[in-house]
């Protein structure tokens, strides 16, 4: 725990120090920033910003992870299907999915929940997608070969093999497609959003409320942290087996 | 004594895009209720093939295979298969337990019985403590002795080996070896074990049969004549094992040089 702690501990005090005097307008005493820390992010701006965001994130992640891996699975497990997919898909991979915000707003608005949701789910879909494919290829042909033998079923061929064998590429992709999920959550926002979790920074920013802004940014890095850490329990909890049981 | 596998006039052939490959050209027998029957032949002489046709893993291209007295199109209710590759066979993700259990669950046999069942398998190759240990934790002849614990457990009417002792250190395949003739006294099973070892294929089976190099055929079908109750001392040193070694190593050769 003291090893997890020690690098973040010397980074905070390391900006403490150096930001301890300073007079910037733009680059606030840590301390100043945390002081305006908890005047910035009362219960408000938490129901009315951070909630949301994160619900959003949450509804589009969740949304891209069943994609994903239901596309995944079929298109790993059909020669057919992947040899007419896999160009296209590396061609929608290459767009950055900010791209698509305006895109997505011609049919969904700037405004409101809809066109957010379909950029995390748009942009964390490929990780997912891209990496369950590959799982799925990767599964072992005796173990299939040993299900076969021993008559499984399509159900059970899925669930025994297919996708715990491919749980490993799966949880890579969801775990880039986490972080990926964070980003777009925010730049989601900063197209004509009022409220929102990224919204917020950038009013912060174009308020010159610096202070303020940079304690939005420190909640997005604190949220980053806990996300992860979520996820990392959820992958703890999934590969139990291979630790001692 | 009955028949439980049928084997007629099996042909594969491997057909791609500019390439045949006449991989078993005609292969004919019988394998009576009970029996243990070794399959050798030189590498590359279609054993896999001859296996993964059996097991109804892969259709044949002519010939037909009966179990029995039904025709193998698919992987059949009758039929267990112990791979080489233990480590790959196994669900690294279930206990051991599970990896015997979740066959007969898929067959539909209810919980009580099968608890009874994985019980008495485990006990059986000597894994009772092991049940709630994953793959991974085993050693390698442990592993093997889940796959063939695995087997037993779905009572096949026909157990296949494909060369299942192959993978793993000599005193392990020793003692594996004394494990399944064990086994298949015990239980009365019927056994098809393939093998490149021609040793192990004397010590076990009651028959031999030897294979020709590609395009296969059957080149003999040999009776082996040991007692029953083998030793790997005194069989391994017995004049008769001897004898019949050097008979299947000469057939080995023939076969090698392209004899059919």
């Amino acid at each position: 725990m003291i090893r997890r702690l020690g690098l973040p501990a010397v980074l905070i005090g390391v900006w403490w120090l150096l930001s301890a005097g300073s007079t910037s307008f733009f680059w606030p005493p840590l301390s100043v920033i945390a002081r305006t820390f908890p005047a910035t992010w009362t219960l408000d701006p938490i129901l009315h910003d951070v909630l949301p965001s994160l619900a959003r994130l949450a509804l589009g992640y969740t949304i891209a992870l069943l994609a994903g891996v239901t596309l995944g699975v079929a298109i790993g497990s059909s020669a057919t299907l992947r040899a007419c997919c896999e160009p296209a898909l590396e061609f929608f991979r290459a767009i950055p999915p900010p791209v698509l915000i305006p895109v997505i707003a011609l049919f969904a608005g700037y405004t409101g929940w809809t066109s957010k949701i379909i950029t995390i789910a748009l942009g964390c879909l490929w990780p997912i997608l891209l990496n369950t494919v590959d799982g799925v290829r990767a599964v072992d042909e005796v173990l299939r070969d040993t299900a076969r033998s021993y008559r499984f079923g399509r159900l059970a061929v899925l669930r025994h093999v297919v996708l715990r064998g491919a749980a490993p590429r799966i949880v890579t992709g969801a775990r880039q497609a986490l972080s990926l999920g964070v980003i777009l959550m925010v730049i989601s926002e900063m197209f004509g959003a009022d409220r929102g979790l990224g919204a917020a920074v950038v009013q912060f920013q174009r308020g010159f409320a610096i202070p303020q802004m940079w304690t939005g940014i420190i909640l997005l890095g604190l949220l980053g942290v806990a996300l992860s850490a979520l996820f990392h329990l959820a992958e703890r909890r999934l590969f139990a087996w291979r630790s001692d049981s | 004594m009955t028949t439980v596998l049928s084997v007629d006039a099996l042909a594969k052939t491997y057909r791609s895009p500019g390439r045949t490959v006449e991989a078993v050209r005609d292969l004919t027998f019988d394998i009576g209720r009970g029996e243990f029957v070794c399959v050798v032949g030189p590498s590359g002489a279609g054993k896999t093939t001859l296996l993964r046709c059996i097991a109804g893993l892969m259709p044949g291209t002519g010939g037909s295979i009966h179990l029995d007295g039904t025709a193998v199109t698919a992987p059949p209710a009758g039929m267990a298969v112990v791979f080489q590759e233990y480590g790959r066979s196994l669900f690294p993700w279930l206990t051991v337990r599970r990896n015997v259990e979740l066959p007969l669950a898929e067959k539909g046999v209810p919980r009580p019985a099968r608890r009874a069942r994985v019980d008495e398998a485990l006990d059986a190759v000597g894994l009772s403590d092991s049940g709630n240990a994953h793959p991974w934790q085993l050693s390698g002849g442990m592993q093997q002795r889940v796959a063939i614990a695995r087997a037993i457990a779905y009572e096949p009417s026909v157990l296949l080996m494909d060369e299942p002792f192959a993978a793993v250190d000599a005193q392990t395949r020793a003692e594996l070896e004394d494990l399944i003739r064990a086994l298949w006294h015990r239980l009365g099973i019927t056994v098809l074990f393939v093998t490149h070892d021609i040793d192990e294929s004397v010590y076990l089976g009651q028959r031999v049969l030897v294979l020709s190099r590609s395009p296969t055929e059957i080149l003999a079908d040999l009776p082996i004549d040991l007692p029953a109750a083998r030793d790997q001392l005194t069989t391994r040193a017995s004049p008769r094992f001897t004898a019949l070694r050097a008979q299947v190593y000469t057939l080995i050769q023939r076969a090698k040089a392209g004899e059919r």
